[in-house]
């Protein structure tokens, strides 16, 4: 009997400990809150030698309240995991002293978040939304139209960038990006590219972007899309696909086991580390730059100050170390912009997509 | 040998008193995740990953890593295990690959066999992870050859026979069991098309973008139609709770379910390989094999155990067979992979073919504490299953309650939109009248879940072939599954036609 009740009791503390962070994650607010309490920063031993990043100059009394990111990704997607790497980020360097947490909004390819964000608590500057280039294309196409544009927020900051590559088979005869695409030039029928993402999506893209770049009419290429990048990975290995249109995560292993080539990169020089070898597309001759980029949000009407307030905070956060060091071991690359800028490179990307889209009679 | 001396080196890592309580820890929040419908083994171990990088947060890099990923795996195999809890106690499938279970398991528990039902599933469960494990270690190599060697054609047929196997199965008239099947292919063409980007049937709604949760619609069709059907038949007759009569099985159940633990864990562990639907597929067609060997095949879906210990079985073993591709390729092949793999990244360590060189310890420790894990939880849940069918033993006046509380939170905690309660009521209400007028569920459940992925392959496999359809004949394996699925739906058809006499000696 006794037994019986101490087994009880394992489970129901299990089941309890369980429910706490399930129904953090379930009721919104999100279970990482990096509250920078001092128990948590046991994590980042060196912290106490690293000199924090000069605060911003406190010109208001903002961060009043604790601060929501929202992620329009499930746990564990790839904006999830920018939105909470930032915010710990964020804890870490003590740039932000209130709390922050993440509150995860999936569905319709970030649109469901996006309209959540900006119809949902106009005025509240104590959020953030986290946003990488489907906020553009979303907006632009025609089919799963989201209504909603960079337009109706602040954009706050580009965080990090990564790129799209082109890769192929070791045992595959193309060795550069000409030859291959001289060759869907003249058989797009005989050339099976496959990528991890749907038409209209980067991967998609990457490939369309090199095709209009030397005049290939995009539509005639035969690309089939994965569920992700393994699927379409497995699919290159399995030969059952010809070309691989990728971003770098998770690449870099099948390189070094000498599995994969890299043909090219879209990045606008080379690459740091594994992919220091990998010319880019510019060098060979195609006049296409593509970043997959995540970014930073406020509410469309943000006051100046917090608007500058992020501005700054952001920009101290992409030079610490700490943000150099997380940058290494997600491989992402750092590509700050700050608010303006970005605004700009939003502007562009937008002409960009409508332009290509268009060619694709996918636009709007 | 060199693998045996990497084991012997993964056991020393795993034994460690530190990595022995991470993977307590982790079996026995699973066990807990995979009892609460909702909350899956995918979002319980997306939940897990920032408390397991602060908790190993004192170890040096590669110890962290090791020490986090033993807690999330055991999360995930913990959650499998636990997943048949809920199936088999309040007729809620917590995934796709637990609805098989449903069906000769709530019968089980309805008799007062709960007990039996819980701890053949622990026990299968337990073998199904040992042989996976011994798979793991021994065929990982060639069999991610293999797995790479699957394209779109073959998908897209192995699929179309698990359609065709489970129309097969379910009650008394097949054409029923194919509407129904055809009802969940039309479901799943709700949202975004993958292959063209052509939104389908989603009025603009952006909630529809992603199509119907296959949650929200299989806990709204079991769950909630059983509610809809105890609330308005009182069940009068029924109305005497059903006494627990013995927790362990008898030794005529442990006899029975033999052969399908067997057969499941091999099932399982090759299908669970294949990267896509492993664990789904497997459940299902470890139970329709099971019924179609049987020879007793009417007592399946009345409460049979071998129709508990097959599913239960080969969708534990899936989970073992899913890590190969996941450690030798870094290829996820399911949800829940694919957010492991996550895990190893932020822990800079990359899954892939180059894991078991450049991170042996990972590795080998990984795979050692699989088998701890797979011991904790048969010493964990036995004991449980005395406490859980307990809950069964509970008068309808509450039990009803919170089988609802159950469903609406675990259905709001997926994606959290009301949308998805109104789905649920409505899919209760749907399965509430289909079950009655004897329209078996799981085939439209299926049909939900390989809609998608059926059209997918077969579209991806027709762009490959510029449009030739005989590409589904030309590779072998494709035909195989082709010619097979033909003959499981024609076959019945011409032994009816024939007359009855060849229907009974065949039934004999």
């Amino acid at each position: 009997m006794l037994k019986k009740k101490s087994w009880a009791m394992v489970l129901l503390t299990g089941i309890l400990s369980l429910s706490l962070t399930a129904c953090g994650g379930g009721g919104g607010t999100a279970p990482a809150t990096s509250d920078p309490k001092p128990a948590e920063n046991k994590a980042s031993a060196p912290k106490e030698e690293a000199k924090p990043a000069p605060a911003p100059a406190p010109t208001s009394t903002y961060p009043e309240k604790p601060i929501t990111v929202i992620a329009p990704s499930g746990a564990g997607g790839g904006l999830d995991i920018a939105s909470r790497t930032m915010i710990k980020a964020l804890a870490d360097t003590g740039l932000v002293k209130q709390s922050m947490s993440v509150e995860n909004k999936p569905g319709g390819g970030q649109a469901v978040g996006l309209a959540e964000f900006v119809t949902k608590d106009p005025k509240n500057e104590h959020k953030l939304n986290v946003m990488s280039p489907p906020l553009i294309i979303n907006n632009l196409r025609k089919e799963g139209n989201s209504p909603h544009s960079f337009r109706d927020m602040t954009p706050l900051a580009r965080l990090y960038s990564d790129y799209e590559v082109i890769a192929v088979k070791s045992e595959s005869k193309y060795q550069d990006l000409k030859s291959l695409m001289d060759d869907i030039e003249a058989n797009p029928d005989k050339v099976t590219v496959v990528g991890g993402s749907g038409p209209g999506s980067q991967d998609h893209l990457n490939v369309m972007f090199l095709a209009d770049a030397v005049g290939i009419e995009p539509k005639s290429i035969k690309y089939i899309s994965y569920d992700g990048g393994g699927e379409a990975m497995t699919a290159l290995l399995g030969d059952n696909g010809d070309v691989l249109t990728s971003d770098t995560a998770g690449l870099g292993d099948f390189v070094k086991a000498g599995k994969v080539r890299v043909l090219g990169v879209s990045a606008p020089e080379r690459l740091d580390g594994e992919f220091k070898d990998i010319p880019t597309y510019k060098e060979q001759g195609f006049d296409v730059e593509y970043y997959n980029w995540r970014g930073v949000f406020g509410v469309k009407d943000m006051s100046p100050e917090v608007v500058k307030y992020w501005d700054e905070t952001l920009k101290s956060l992409s030079g610490s170390e700490e943000w150099k060091k997380v940058g290494e071991t997600s491989g992402w690359v750092p590509g700050h912009l700050g608010a303006e800028e970005f605004k700009a490179f939003l502007e562009e990307q937008e002409t960009m997509f409508k332009k290509i889209l268009e060619s694709l009679e996918m636009l709007k | 040998m060199g693998t045996l001396d990497f084991l012997i080196n993964g056991f020393s890592v795993a034994l460690q008193w530190h990595n022995l309580l991470f993977a307590f820890f982790g079996v026995l929040i699973g066990t807990a995740v995979g009892v609460l419908p909702g909350i899956g083994p995918m979002s319980g171990v997306a939940l897990l990953i920032p408390i397991s990088s602060t908790l190993t947060g004192g170890l040096g890099a590669e110890d962290a890593a090791v020490s986090s990923i033993i807690l999330l795996a055991g999360v995930y195999y913990g959650a499998m295990y636990g997943g048949s809890t809920t199936s088999i106690l309040l007729n809620t499938p917590g995934e796709s690959s637990s609805v098989m279970t449903t069906l000769d398991g709530y019968q089980m528990a309805k008799q007062g066999r709960a007990g039996a039902a819980l701890a053949i599933s622990a026990i299968g469960s337990f073998i199904a992870g040992l042989f996976s494990l011994v798979g793991l270690i021994l065929l990982a190599q060639p069999l991610s050859e293999i797995a790479l060697r699957f394209g779109p054609p073959e998908y897209f047929s192995l699929m179309l026979l698990g359609l065709a196997a489970v129309s097969g199965l379910a009650g008394k008239s097949m054409t029923k069991a194919l509407i129904m099947t055809v009802f969940g292919l039309l479901l799943a063409t709700i949202g975004m098309d993958n292959v063209s980007g052509v939104a389908r049937f989603t009025y603009d709604i952006p909630v529809l973008y992603n199509g119907l949760e296959f949650l929200t619609v299989s806990v709204g069709l079991f769950a909630l139609g059983e509610v809809f059907k105890t609330i308005l038949h009182k069940e009068a007759n029924e109305g005497t709770i059903a006494k627990i009569t013995r927790i362990i099985p008898t030794k005529q159940d442990m006899k029975d379910s033999a052969g399908p633990i067997a057969r499941g864990s091999l099932l399982g562990f090759f299908l669970g390989v294949l990267p896509g639907a492993g664990a789904t597929l497997a459940s299902f067609f470890s139970y329709v094999m099971e019924k179609k060997i049987s020879k007793n095949p009417e007592k399946f879906g009345k409460g049979a155990i071998e129709g508990v210990a097959s599913p239960e079985t080969a969708n534990n073993a899936a989970a073992g067979g899913a890590m190969i591709p996941l450690l030798t390729l870094g290829i996820p092949g399911s949800g829940t992979t694919a957010i492991l793999m996550g895990a190893f990244i932020m822990f800079n360590i990359q899954p892939g073919p180059l894991l078991f060189e450049e991170h042996p310890q990972v590795a080998w420790g990984l795979i050692a504490s699989m088998f701890v894990g797979n011991v904790m939880l048969l010493i964990l849940n036995l004991p449980l299953v005395r406490i859980f069918a307990q809950i069964i033993a509970t008068p309808p006046k509450y039990l009803i309650p919170l089988i609802v509380a159950f469903s609406v939170f675990g259905v709001y905690a997926v994606q959290v939109t009301t949308f998805d309660l109104v789905l649920l009521l409505a899919c209760g209400v749907v399965g509430y009248f289909l079950a009655s007028n004897d329209f078996p569920l799981p085939p439209l459940v299926l049909g939900l879940v390989l809609g998608p992925m059926i059209e997918n392959n077969m579209r991806r496999a027709l762009t490959a072939s510029n449009g030739d359809y005989m590409i589904f004949l030309q590779k072998p394996v494709s035909a195989v599954f082709l010619i097979a699925s033909l003959l499981w739906l024609v076959i019945p058809l011409v032994l009816k036609w024939k007359g009855k006499k060849v229907d009974i000696t065949e039934s004999m």
